[in-house]
């Protein structure tokens, strides 16, 4: 690249708020990113401009032509009876996902930000699900959740809480909630990872300060810890509503296209590459996209205000 | 005295559930792939496999192997195929995107460019972007470059998805090293390209591995991209070929256990020996 060009000091002082500027700085930097804006202009950037430009229209392998037809995929989205299953069933799994995530990950949290001797033992045993395949986890769950020799009703009934073995996805809520749980049992890690780095940012005092003002532990909770992981808090929150509004293996694993356990991107994946209509699939790929950018503003937003002062 | 012990034993039992939760179905796999078929389909669930059998491990990467007294179709060769194509796959995309990333976010970081906090910040709500919104005119694109099923295509797209995370991890590396060290370079006569290869990275090391962790993981475990761009075992990975077992006649879970039990013994590697820098990467990734 321009390395030569830069290493000869052509120190010209353009901008003055920092001592040393490099003339040939905007040339190097322009240099250090063309390939990050190659590639994720040619395969990130460009193809949703395609998507969004073609669930316009009627692209469809099946059919001549490919004519302008305006909102009509987006139209015909909103009647679509799979479709609206699709993003109940999406709308269940955030909600699982997010109040199960939450609540078990700022309880590992808290449990490893107390706990004192095997932490770093205790930190990799949480830490693993995450880094493991959703796929071969799903795989796992699936055998455990199996009506006829799993683990799950296996334990049940040697306790007693239930009397015949269950065909567990028989019945649609308990089904979503079992998705739902594989996706947990992965990304609450994630969730815990961030409220740990959060509590491990408050200073001790606070919490002594509290005990001499007379607070018990459940005060001091809800006065100094609260606040104080809010903003991880708000970060982790958007985290898991983002990656259980994409979820796709654990589903398409355990249940197939199955409508009752059907997430939008399966129906996306149907749509497009079983149905072959693909301006279709576009169409609804399109607003699973605006809807997961939305949510994910919070990020956003801070990447945003971060960048514009420096 | 009584109380704290009280507090300890309760915090005990809550690390005890805790580890229940996180390792028990990673147990309870392994337990399935050392079973013997028929105590798979057994009446009650065993703890402990009853006859430990090396079975369907013999069946993944031996030669041949005998189920209930009948020679059975070994399926190494498509075992070794997808193993050799997860791993390629995975440390490909893993090199492409640490490099694209390591010298990228220093220009975001350091250097001063038009466009600069554009980029930036349309690069990283990119991770917002679910898979699918670009899968359908990437799957034209990659046909009509011929790049389907190739190492070249899923590496590339591997990199594209993985790449915002990678770069935001390093530009908040960058941000927290000292500028003084680099001007001290800089007064010395050191061009920034010297600077930032001989001083810089070295110096930035921990959060390279961070970012290889996080991308390998993330590519080790990819299934949507595969699913679509490696139809034939010429670069189909571990993920995709394994769900496949089921469409026998019959779901072969002792198999598919012992298969997930391999697929996972990297991220196991990984997060005994570099958790460190996995959880950092994690955090900073979240935007710490």
């Amino acid at each position: 690249m321009t390395s030569e060009v830069v290493s000869s000091e052509t120190a010209s002082p353009v901008k003055a708020d920092t001592p040393r500027t490099f003339n040939s700085d905007r040339w190097l930097g322009l240099a250090f990113v063309a390939p990050i804006v190659v590639v994720m202009g040619f395969l990130v950037f460009g193809p949703v401009l395609v998507t969004l430009w073609d669930s316009l229209h009627r692209v469809d392998p099946m059919r001549l032509g490919t004519p302008f037809i305006g909102l009509e995929n987006y139209r015909n989205l909103m009647r679509d009876a799979s479709v609206l299953h699709a993003w109940f069933n999406t709308m269940a799994y955030v909600i699982f996902a997010v109040v199960l995530e939450t609540a078990g990950g700022l309880a590992a949290a808290l449990l490893l930000n107390k706990i004192t001797w095997g932490r770093r033992w205790l930190l990799a045993a949480v830490v693993l699900p995450w880094a493991l395949p959703p796929v071969v986890n799903a795989i796992v769950w699936m055998w455990i959740y199996n009506p006829s020799y799993g683990l799950l009703n296996g334990i049940l009934q040697s306790t007693g809480l239930i009397s015949s073995y269950h065909v567990w996805f028989n019945d649609r809520t308990t089904a979503l909630l079992l998705v739902a749980l594989v996706h947990v049992w992965r990304m609450l890690p994630l969730t815990a990872v961030i409220l740990l780095a959060a509590l491990q940012s408050i200073p001790a005092e606070l919490y002594q300060a509290a005990r001499l003002d007379g607070a018990g532990p459940f005060r001091s909770f809800s006065k100094v810890t609260l606040p104080l992981i809010s903003g991880g808090l708000a970060i982790a929150l958007s985290q898991s509503t983002v990656f259980a509004f994409n979820l796709f293996d654990e589903a398409w694993i355990l249940n197939g296209s199955s409508l009752d356990t059907r997430p939008v991107l399966v129906q996306v994946y149907m749509s497009a590459f079983q149905n072959l209509r693909f301006s279709y699939g576009m169409a609804l790929s399109v607003l699973v996209m605006f809807a997961s950018l939305l949510i994910s503003l919070v990020y956003v937003l801070r990447v945003y205000r971060e960048t514009r002062y420096d | 005295m009584r109380r704290s012990l009280l507090s300890r034993l309760g915090l005990l039992i809550c690390a005890i559930v805790l580890l229940m939760w996180s390792l028990g179905p990673v147990y309870w796999a392994l337990v399935t792939s050392l079973s013997a078929p028929t105590d798979l389909v057994s009446a009650s669930p065993h703890f402990f496999p009853p006859h430990v059998t090396f079975e369907h491990y013999r069946q993944l990467l031996g030669a041949t192997s005998s189920f209930q007294g009948s020679a059975v179709q070994s399926v190494w060769p498509q075992f070794s195929r997808a193993l050799v194509n997860s791993l390629l796959t995975s440390l490909l995309a893993t090199i492409v995107t640490v490099a694209l990333a390591a010298v990228g976010a220093y220009a975001f970081v350091r250097l001063k460019f038009p466009g600069r906090n554009v980029i930036f910040v349309l690069v990283v709500a990119s991770l917002a972007i679910p898979a699918y919104t670009v899968m359908i005119p990437l799957y034209r694109l990659m046909v009509s470059l011929k790049l389907i099923d190739t190492y070249f295509g899923v590496t590339m797209i591997y990199v594209s998805a993985f790449l915002p995370l990678a770069l935001w991890l390093m530009r908040s590396v960058y941000q927290s090293l000292p500028l003084s060290l680099e001007e001290a370079a800089w007064m010395d006569g050191a061009g920034r390209t010297y600077t930032l290869f001989k001083i810089v990275l070295p110096l930035a090391a921990p959060g390279l591995i961070a970012s290889a962790i996080l991308t390998f993981l993330s590519a080790w475990g990819q299934f949507m991209v595969p699913l679509i761009f490696s139809p034939t075992l010429a670069t189909k990975p571990l993920t995709v070929l394994i769900p496949e077992f089921v469409s026998r006649n019959y779901v072969d879970y002792g198999l598919m256990n012992a298969a997930g039990i391999l697929t996972i013994i990297p991220p196991i590697i990984v997060v005994l020996f570099l958790n460190r820098y996995l959880v950092q990467g994690l955090m900073a990734g979240s935007g710490k």
